[in-house]
């Protein structure tokens, strides 16, 4: 979940801007004033000059340009060059995160700090009770040694005047598989071998120092200079994100310069049959279970970390599979453009050659933003009636399962089962289940994040109110449906 | 019709205010205090019109025809709290 704060805001205007300036024809030579400009010399510093600032402001630009920071060759290369090679798009390389090394505040080595409020006692608990020897009493203070200390936490708990404070580290923290550590130099890195874009670490960092790599300038450049024709596909989340309604939102993306538009709603319609009939198939076979396969964070998560859960997964394609397979069939010359609130999307997408740009929900706004795209217009026209109301609902948590128990006849019911977010926790009953089912359900639905796709991390609407805009974007359907 | 409320709060709804903050200001009535939620009317505005400058004004509100930029929950209820105390006085 997103939490409103100030790095996010920094982040969506730099999109803002970079998009402006690409609409005003002069990313090239504004690009480098970006930083001076957002960080002027009459501001007070944030860190500790105006310079760091300026850095922090230029190296997350050059990750919202799709690079890697660290491939940076010459740290004097300036931003117009690193845009001339964005606009012509960056050869992917099948990660889609980077830490801004420049912003990463390196935050503790060691989580326990003794405060001020330590009384230096006679008992000294602390440092009797320590496994590691790592406490020492200067000045009547009680000393923590990084070198020695374990992070076990144990002094904390000894001291009787709650002396010792805990530190988190965010991004290590959030992280449900442990891909993200501190390097040599105390600088957090991402370990691509464990890493399921989730997303996590990057809502949870307050620096604002982990970015997603944005395809966004390549794309808008063919769209505004007419390179390539392009559709939409809108995935049902991206319905609950605006203080609009669907139709109003499909034809305010529309107003963007994409030459079709599609519900990735209806590639659900396809993927909740196929997942129906293989459920019913599998269970028949004697599976004991079967799990969803829609998110992509979790196939990541089960082909990196729990491979004895891959052959319980459903092989029916995802909602964006299907679509994309629609979109090719229908406008074999356009480039296929995803339009959703996932991070692990673009590793899908980087797999399937169906897919060839995804824009994420924050870029989306700030594309609005940018073309002053005013998404509250009223329109005419009429939601698109083959999308079933069950379809939209696969933008939240509990949606396939609904879709899915929808079609099914009364006496074909099954047990189901709800994994609501990944975290330490579930991953832990996800992986016991090869061995033993426990839980005793037949399908299990899985979503990386809790609340499902409309709580993703780079969302822009609260997740709140995405839950009242998904269900309105629901009803919009039924209501069409009961007026035929 | 809503009955005429003491306090008048629009929300700017224009693209660029919704994006850079606007969007959490809707769940303003969760933060109301309870002394104040019966006198506190809120509904989404168009675009203010005052996106051109480049001051950094997002995301911005109303309250009672005056203009708030840089809104923020704790803003807006801090002035309603201000304007009802004053008035109380």
């Amino acid at each position: 979940m997103t939490y409103y704060n100030n790095a996010v805001i920094t982040k969506r205007e730099l999109l803002v801007r970079l998009i402006k300036l690409l609409d005003e024809d002069t990313l090239f030579e504004k690009i480098d004033r970006i930083p001076l400009e957002m960080r002027p010399r009459t501001n007070s510093p944030i860190r500790c000059c105006v310079h760091k600032d300026r850095a922090v402001i230029k190296y997350k630009i050059m990750a919202l340009l799709g690079f890697n920071i660290a491939d940076e060759q010459d740290e004097l290369t300036p931003l117009s060059e690193y845009a001339v090679q964005a606009i012509k798009g960056y050869e992917q390389d099948g990660n889609f995160l980077t830490v801004v090394d420049e912003a990463c505040s390196s935050c503790v080595q060691v989580n326990y700090t003794v405060s001020n409020l330590c009384q230096g006692c006679e008992g000294r608990p602390c440092q009797v009770n320590c496994p590691k020897d790592a406490i020492m009493v200067l000045n009547g203070k009680a000393n923590i040694d990084h070198q020695k200390c374990v992070n076990c936490g144990i002094c904390q708990k000894a001291c009787p005047f709650h002396a010792i404070a805990y530190l988190p580290v965010p991004c290590e923290e959030s992280c449900p598989v442990k891909a993200i550590r501190k390097n040599a130099n105390g600088i957090e890195e991402i370990d691509f071998e464990k890493c399921i874009h989730c997303g996590k670490c990057m809502t949870a960092c307050p620096f604002g120092a982990i970015s997603g790599k944005s395809q966004i300038l390549n794309l808008y450049y063919n769209i505004k200079h007419k390179q390539e024709k392009t559709v939409a596909m809108v995935a049902p989340a991206i319905l609950s994100q605006f203080k609009a309604n669907s139709s109003q939102i499909i034809n305010a993306i529309k107003e963007i310069g994409f030459d079709e538009v599609v519900e990735v709603a209806e590639g659900a319609n396809l993927t909740t049959d196929h997942e129906t009939q293989e459920l019913i198939e599998r269970l028949n076979e004697g599976a004991s279970f079967m799990t969803t396969s829609c998110c992509p964070s979790y196939i990541e998560f089960a082909e990196k970390h729990a491979p004895e859960l891959k052959p319980f997964i459903s092989d029916t394609p995802s909602p964006m599979g299907y679509t994309a397979q629609l979109a090719r069939k229908r406008f074999p010359d356009h480039k296929t453009v995803f339009i959703g609130p996932c991070l692990a999307k673009r590793k899908e997408a980087y797999k399937n050659k169906d897919v060839d740009y995804v824009v994420t929900t924050e870029e989306l706004g700030a594309m609005f933003g940018a073309l002053k795209i005013d998404v509250n217009i009223k329109t005419d026209s009429n939601p698109d009636t083959v999308v079933r109301p069950e379809s939209r609902g696969y933008a939240a948590s509990g949606g396939v399962t609904n879709a899915i128990q929808a079609i099914l006849s009364s006496e074909q019911q099954i047990k189901t089962e709800l994994i609501d977010g990944l975290d330490k926790k579930s991953i832990r009953l996800l992986k016991s289940l090869p061995k033993k089912n426990a839980l005793g359900a037949d399908f299990y639905e899985v979503m990386a994040c809790d609340g499902g796709c409309i709580n993703g991390p780079v969302n822009i609407a609260p997740y709140k109110m995405s839950q009242s805009k998904l269900k309105q974007a629901i009803n919009e359907l039924k209501t069409v449906e009961s007026v035929q | 019709m809503q009955a005429k409320t003491k306090y008048k709060v629009e929300i700017c709804c224009g693209t660029m205010c919704y994006i850079m903050g606007g969007a959490d200001l809707h769940l303003l009535n969760d933060y109301l205090p309870a002394a104040l939620r019966q006198l506190v009317s809120i509904e989404g505005a168009p675009c203010f019109g005052n996106c051109d400058t480049h001051e950094k004004i997002h995301p911005c509100v109303r309250i009672n025809g005056v203009e708030l930029p840089n809104a923020s929950t704790r803003k807006i209820v801090d002035k309603l709290i201000i304007l009802e105390n004053n008035d109380l006085l």
